[in-house]
């Protein structure tokens, strides 16, 4: 498929304060023609309307930040990794930030967990009480319809300081846990609206170990 | 060196995500401009007085956008028209209209200005003007700053706005607006008053303030005198650019992070029109006709998409198929973007100069649908209009189209042109008919069935037109006309659309308004209506209150003939072309003469005398 050698390349990056409101789908476009104003020379599909080819591992949804976010894509010269991120720190918008740029080595499909960090507004007592819960069932909305899922299993290494939770979830392309899930079973538990969220996923794991 | 101002971006995080594509609503593109606040000395609000997807898709926004901020100490930012969602979360919350580039409210800074694109963005102005916290009415705002201003085609007659505005900028803006900038900068070292800075604007050519001006009627409503005073000049004569060639063209577009109307780069590559159609405000209020030289618009082209990393790029004028030498132009544009992997879209290609090798250019690139605006239905309607296209143009040209693998034709058409009868509206559907048979005629067409789209909007006489004088037609003839169409087109394979006549109808009383119309703009805007260029909040119910309210008959403005020796709202304004040349056009229609266009022939419209003959001499 590929008519000239290429390397394949992953790139980490921060998205985080007005770059919240990209949504995912905007996001490639953004990042895209961030990608042409560099003049790198990055893979484009074949074909009749050729695009620069870009995969984004885990979408974020609208208003939640990441701050070690991937995407891959192929460069088909030899270009020092630093000057990659440099390039494409000068091309994209103030808020979304490359962090790293380096050989992937695990497959997307790797993709286990998430950590996350949240910053709410809400009773810290009446949250730690929740989560001590047997069972924490809460309405899981997928393109196949709703199902109930209960996330008390599903929350690892769970950290409530004052007012900022952190915990893990698993995410991946087949099975992924939202965290603002935890906050409307908040709402069913005691009845108040949530409100003011900061939802920031702060590293995604392939198994035990940080996705590379 | 962000001068973004934090505390506006923690209440927005409030309640951001609970309106629609929040994106549109914090700036932070690439592309756009922030400077250092205490080394800005003129802040200018550029507003665009409906929603981001579609100012965001604006030349002309960008064009002035680029040239004020080139100037170090001048920092132009960007403001759209929230939709209600967004507008009620600001008013609930205190927050007034803000721009887009440094989150400060509009109302701190020296100029608001607005961009006056259609009519129905009118009541959009006072709905920010409120929302900034700006009195609506100039004679209630004081103090030095904020000054609001407003350019664009719609100036052309600014009579109807101008108790809003404090001046209009008349024409072309690249000179312009550093000039009025700069005379700011002196009153405000000065100290001077909001008088006097406007006294001393109204100096610069092209700049028009309302408040200097007294108007008088007559006893039938006609106007009777229009005076200057404090200085002001008797016709404020719109300004031009005269090297084109040579003028301000931005390097780089804000680049949206959310999709917009046009999400593409633009070039523009001429201005003007050679084509005198009779109906077309932009056909004669852009005169004179001006091309950029290929290498310019090359140039122009690379530098746009290696900056905003665009992959489209798209050619803009009132008609790319009169460029002179098109076929080069093309010829080298796809060169460059066919090895850059870029889309090249033309729009607004005239029927008649779509050629075999032109098609060809633009298929080799991409396909798209197909567009064509016979606007007259016969031979005798186009002529009135100096449409100078002939069935025979449009076969040609859809023959290539089908040949090329189209299927699908666009026709727009306008209904209650001058001397129109059944018989015209007759010949919209054989048009139609013909494109169908058409396809099956030609060899090689695609497989499935042709569909011809008709367009029939209502005629609206725009001022500086030879149709300016002309009445639009009455709602009843209007709804004579639809039926009718609707009865003799039997064939499934033709749909008919009719844009609403409500619309066209307020639109034809704006846009030959007096001044006396401000009142009913006031009053439906307070009534509520906003938006009113979208159907589903356009509200004609309050429109036609407001008139009665304010005691104003909508069929004065919009029904009635207005006589050769009437003075228009508009008579001091000066846009070069001639009255006496819009009557002499005007009889010609009536006549069923056309007029040939300025390659062929100089029709003495009196721009050339204005510019000096060179100008128009290059068009040949």
């Amino acid at each position: 498929m590929c008519a000239v050698p290429s390397v394949n390349t992953r790139a980490f990056f921060s998205k985080t304060g007005r770059a919240k409101y990209i949504s995912h789908l905007d996001l490639s476009s953004t990042v895209i023609r961030a990608m042409k104003r560099t003049k790198l020379p990055i893979w484009q599909t074949e074909g009749f309307n050729p695009r620069t080819y870009v995969t984004f591992m885990l979408p974020l949804s609208l208003g939640q930040e990441g701050e070690h976010e991937a995407m891959d894509f192929r460069l088909t010269e030899d270009v020092p990794f630093d000057e990659v991120k440099e390039r494409l720190n000068a091309a994209l918008p103030p808020d979304i930030r490359v962090t790293e740029v380096t050989v992937p080595k695990d497959k997307n499909t790797d993709i286990t967990a998430a950590r996350w960090r949240i910053d709410f507004t809400c009773d810290p007592d009446k949250l730690r009480r929740l989560c001590e819960k047997e069972q924490i069932n809460v309405e899981k909305r997928t393109k196949k319809g709703v199902s109930t899922v209960d996330l008390k299993p599903l929350m690892t290494d769970v950290e409530i300081a004052g007012n900022q939770l952190m915990l893990t979830l698993p995410a991946g392309n087949s099975f992924n846990i939202n965290p603002a899930l935890l906050f409307e079973a908040y709402t069913a538990e005691y009845g108040e609206q949530v409100k003011r969220l900061r939802i920031v996923r702060t590293n995604i794991y392939s198994g035990e170990r940080e996705f590379e | 060196m962000s001068e973004k101002n934090n505390s506006m971006m923690e209440r927005l995080d409030e309640f951001l995500l609970d309106v629609q594509k929040p994106s549109r609503y914090i700036g932070g593109e690439p592309g756009s401009v922030v400077k250092d606040k205490s080394e800005v000395d003129i802040r200018f609000a550029f507003c665009f007085p409906d929603t981001y997807e579609i100012g965001m898709s604006h030349l002309g926004m960008k064009i002035l956008y680029g040239l004020k901020n080139a100037v170090p100490n001048y920092w132009c930012e960007r403001v759209f028209m929230p939709l209600p969602d967004m507008e009620e979360q600001m008013r609930q919350r205190n927050i007034p209209l803000y721009a887009l580039e440094s989150l400060d409210p509009i109302k701190d800074f020296d100029f608001i200005g607005f961009t006056l694109q259609y009519e129905m963005s009118f009541t959009n102005i006072l709905e920010m003007l409120d929302l900034a916290g700006v009195p609506v009415l100039a004679k209630d705002r004081t103090g030095l700053t904020p000054i609001v201003m407003a350019g664009g085609p719609c100036a052309c007659n600014p009579e109807p706005l101008a108790d809003f505005f404090d001046f209009f900028a008349i024409g072309e803006g690249e000179e312009m607006n550093l000039e009025f900038m700069r005379v700011m900068e002196e009153c405000k070292r000065e100290g001077a008053t909001r008088q006097e800075f406007l006294r001393r604007a109204a100096q610069i050519e092209g700049i028009y303030v309302p408040s200097l001006y007294d108007i008088a009627y007559n006893e039938d409503g006609t106007v009777k005198s229009i005076t200057p005073k404090d200085g002001a000049p008797a016709k404020v004569r719109k300004r031009i650019i005269k090297d084109f060639d040579k003028a301000y063209t931005p390097d780089n577009f804000v680049v949206p992070l959310t999709g917009i109307v046009h999400d593409r780069a633009v070039v523009e590559v001429l201005r003007g029109c050679i084509r005198g159609c009779r109906f077309c405000q932009a056909g004669f209020i852009y005169r004179p006709y001006r091309e950029k030289q290929i290498d310019t618009i090359l140039d122009q082209t690379r530098c746009l998409c290696d900056n905003t990393g665009y992959d489209e790029v798209s050619l803009s004028s009132l008609s790319t198929g009169d460029y002179k030498d098109i076929e080069g132009l093309l010829t080298q544009l796809t060169d460059f973007t066919t090895a850059e992997k870029i889309n090249l879209s033309l729009p607004s290609l005239r029927v008649d100069r779509f050629s075999d090798e032109v098609l060809k250019k633009i298929t080799d690139v991409r396909k798209s649908g197909l567009t064509f605006a016979p606007e007259g239905g016969t031979q005798r309607i186009r002529d009135v209009i100096n449409k100078n296209v002939t069935e025979q143009n449009v076969m040609d040209s859809v023959k290539i189209a089908f040949e090329g693998g189209y299927t699908n034709i666009k026709l727009y058409f306008m209904m209650g042109l001058p001397t129109e009868t059944l018989e015209d509206i007759k010949g919209v559907y054989d048009l139609a008919k013909a494109v169908i048979e058409q396809f099956y005629a030609t060899p090689g067409h695609a497989k499935g069935r042709p569909g011809v789209s008709v367009s029939l909007s209502t005629f609206i006489p725009k001022p500086f037109t030879p149709f300016e004088f002309e009445p639009q037609l009455d709602e009843d003839s209007v709804r004579e006309r639809q039926r009718y169409l609707k009865t003799i087109n039997t064939d499934r394979k033709i749909t008919i659309s009719y844009p609403s006549y409500e619309l066209s109808l307020i639109e034809a009383v704006l846009a030959r308004g007096d001044r006396r119309v401000g009142k009913a703009i006031y009053t439906a805007w307070k009534k509520g209506c906003k938006l009113d260029g979208w159907d589903e909040y356009f509200r004609f119910d309050l429109w036609k209150e407001a008139f009665a309210d304010c005691g104003l008959d909508m069929a004065f403005y919009a029904n009635r003939r207005r006589s050769y020796d009437e003075i228009p709202p508009w008579d001091h304004i000066d846009m070069l072309v001639s009255r006496e040349f819009l009557i002499e056009e005007n009889k010609r229609a009536h006549a069923g003469v056309t007029t040939p266009n300025c390659r062929e022939k100089c029709s003495g419209c009196g721009v050339s005398k204005c510019v000096g003959g060179d100008v128009c001499r290059a068009i040949r």
